[in-house]
């Protein structure tokens, strides 16, 4: 086959995906873009543009809720995701090394992971409830007073760290040990034969050589963690007060309870924003192992 | 961290290991085991203080209320409709797409595989307006389309992802012998290509089930009636205005959890070489 047709083959093979994408993703970001600047008034199963006068960003950009938000936004992902990357980096060490146990162990280990996040964020809410919960009950046999865990905002965020890490640890721990059955063995030979020790092992060979696909597994956890919504939704509702209210609840909010669609528009587009920038950042800062990784 | 230690450290290094391990286990387990165990709790077991680790009358009322008082039936009934419909459209256009940015002299392939890369992870919210609105000026709320075509579309990156690594791997030889015999390139696909690809059609599978199955911001704001609404949105509708029937709740979200469960146990091996091909090679 000529390489002109089998190029119009291909083409002919991806548009329907590409076509399928551009419509339900691209196209509605630019309309996102452009509600962002209109007054728009909903109406009997429809809605329509009043003008495209209204500007919601300076509003958004100086409120107090939006930086709120936007704080509590970037401290969550940055805790969870740096947390997820040492506790699954050490998962995925101890499943390499497990024996005949690790298909099993494997097994438990994923099981958060699938679970539903809504689920995941009733059970532990059951766990932390402020009197007859699980954990509560724990803690009060060792503090020796009963602890109103998702009363008090910093308690309430440490408790979404808490079911956010046990939830997506196990994404990153098999994305590390996906990574970890890649390395060559003769590596790990060539160190022993110079003589390194454990760690030195470790620091000098295994987390080189893990560097491009962690990279990668912190790039997905960065921008999931960003659009937090479910675990908060469910957990806490934002509060108490709105100490944990994350950028896409304050969107949810504002478009859904407030229902100024312009004005949720423009929280969304923000959001997207700061997530694409972190994200080309990123891409930019370890390029070089993205680049090693993105070698086919 | 030599894989051949010396023999005066095996038993500390095996012994870590194997504490490791059993660590993983308690800590993914346990919380799981109180909600299994929580869903065979009377009502007042479940707000009993202090709690108790074994149900001591265990029922079976919770599963019989979240069923017929709660109609958690329909829900699983809605979100298996959309979670499998959405999972068989983006395996089918995902394998096309992958199999043309892996083995067709696609122009501008880089770019297209980076722009995937960054759509399989924008997020969700800002979505939610506009196709809110689109899907309410179409008449699309509260139906199953309203939310099989946004999670197909939203699914379909990652997905193709995951092919294109998984075809790249796959040698040459024979979809040019098919061709030598005188197979056009769908025929050549079809017959060659989909049985060999079918490794990464499972893994693409299994996270697309996933993510759809426990979907909650599209699911929550588009199909908020009754009749329409998924298993996520029921669940965190549970709560009632000043108490949470938690016995009721927790066997409703067994209904949900062991499906998945079971698939995840069956397909533990495909998630991680899944990763391997979709991560590393990607």
């Amino acid at each position: 086959m000529s390489r002109r047709r089998r190029a119009r083959t291909g083409w002919l093979f991806a548009s329907p995906a590409l076509l399928a994408i551009t419509a339900v993703t691209v196209f509605p970001v630019l309309f996102s873009v452009l509600l962002s600047f209109a007054d728009v008034r909903l109406e009997y199963g429809g809605f329509r543009i009043l003008s495209l006068t209204g500007d919601h960003y300076a509003a958004v950009l100086s409120s107090p809720e939006w930086r709120q938000a936007l704080a509590f936004t970037f401290g969550f992902t940055a805790v969870t995701v740096l947390l997820e990357l040492v506790l699954g980096t050490a998962a995925a060490l101890v499943l390499e090394r497990l024996g005949a146990a690790r298909g099993w162990v494997l097994a438990v280990l994923l099981l958060p992971w699938a679970l539903i996040n809504v689920v995941a964020a009733q059970l532990w809410g059951y766990l932390y409830n402020g009197t007859y919960g699980g954990l509560t009950w724990l803690f009060t046999q060792i503090l020796g007073h009963q602890p109103d865990i998702l009363g008090q905002p910093a308690s309430a965020m440490g408790a979404m760290v808490v079911v956010d890490v046990w939830k997506t640890t196990p994404f990153v721990a098999i994305v590390v040990l996906a990574g970890l059955m890649l390395i060559p063995g003769d590596v790990y030979e060539a160190a022993e034969i110079d003589g390194a020790g454990t760690w030195t092992t470790f620091w000098k060979v295994t987390l080189p050589q893990l560097r491009p696909i962690m990279a990668i597994a912190v790039l997905f956890r960065i921008l999931q963690a960003f659009g937090i919504f479910d675990l908060p939704f469910v957990l806490t509702q934002g509060g108490p007060g709105t100490a944990t209210e994350s950028l896409a609840i304050l969107g949810y909010k504002t478009l859904f309870q407030n229902l100024a669609i312009g004005r949720g528009a423009a929280v969304a587009t923000t959001t997207a924003v700061i997530v694409i920038t972190c994200c080309l950042l990123f891409l930019r800062v370890f390029k070089a192992q993205a680049d090693e990784g993105g070698r086919a | 961290m030599s894989r051949r230690a010396p023999a005066s450290g095996i038993r500390r290094y095996v012994n870590a290991v194997n504490l490791g391990g059993l660590a993983i286990v308690v800590l993914s387990a346990l919380p799981l085991y109180w909600m299994i165990a929580s869903s065979f709790k009377g009502p007042g077991e479940i707000s009993a203080d202090p709690p108790s680790l074994v149900p001591k009358a265990a029922t079976l009322g919770n599963y019989a209320e979240a069923f017929v008082r709660n109609g958690i039936g329909r829900y699983l009934l809605n979100s298996v409709l959309v979670a499998s419909v959405s999972t068989a459209a983006v395996l089918g256009l995902s394998f096309f797409a992958g199999y043309a940015l892996a083995r067709t002299p696609l122009r501008g392939r880089g770019a297209i595989m980076t722009a995937l890369l960054m759509l399989s992870v924008f997020p969700p919210i800002a979505l939610v307006v506009p196709l809110f609105l689109l899907e309410r000026q179409l008449g699309l709320l509260n139906s199953y389309a309203g939310l099989i075509v946004p999670y197909v579309a939203l699914n379909l990156p990652f997905a193709i992802w995951i092919m294109r690594n998984y075809l790249v791997g796959v040698p040459r030889e024979l979809e040019e012998a098919a061709t030598v015999d005188g197979a056009g390139p769908l025929r050549t696909v079809l017959t060659v290509i989909a049985p060999l690809a079918r490794p990464g059609l499972f893994t693409a599978g299994i996270f697309t089930f996933t993510a759809t199955w426990s979907e909650f911001l599209l699911a929550l704001t588009f199909n908020s009636e009754d009749g329409h609404r998924t298993v996520p949105v029921g669940i965190a509708l549970f709560t009632s205005q000043y108490t949470v029937p938690y016995g009721t709740l927790f066997a409703g979200a067994m209904a949900a959890t062991v499906p998945i469960g079971v698939l995840v146990m069956i397909f533990r091996r495909s998630i991680v070489s899944g990763m391997t091909s979709g991560a590393v090679k990607g």
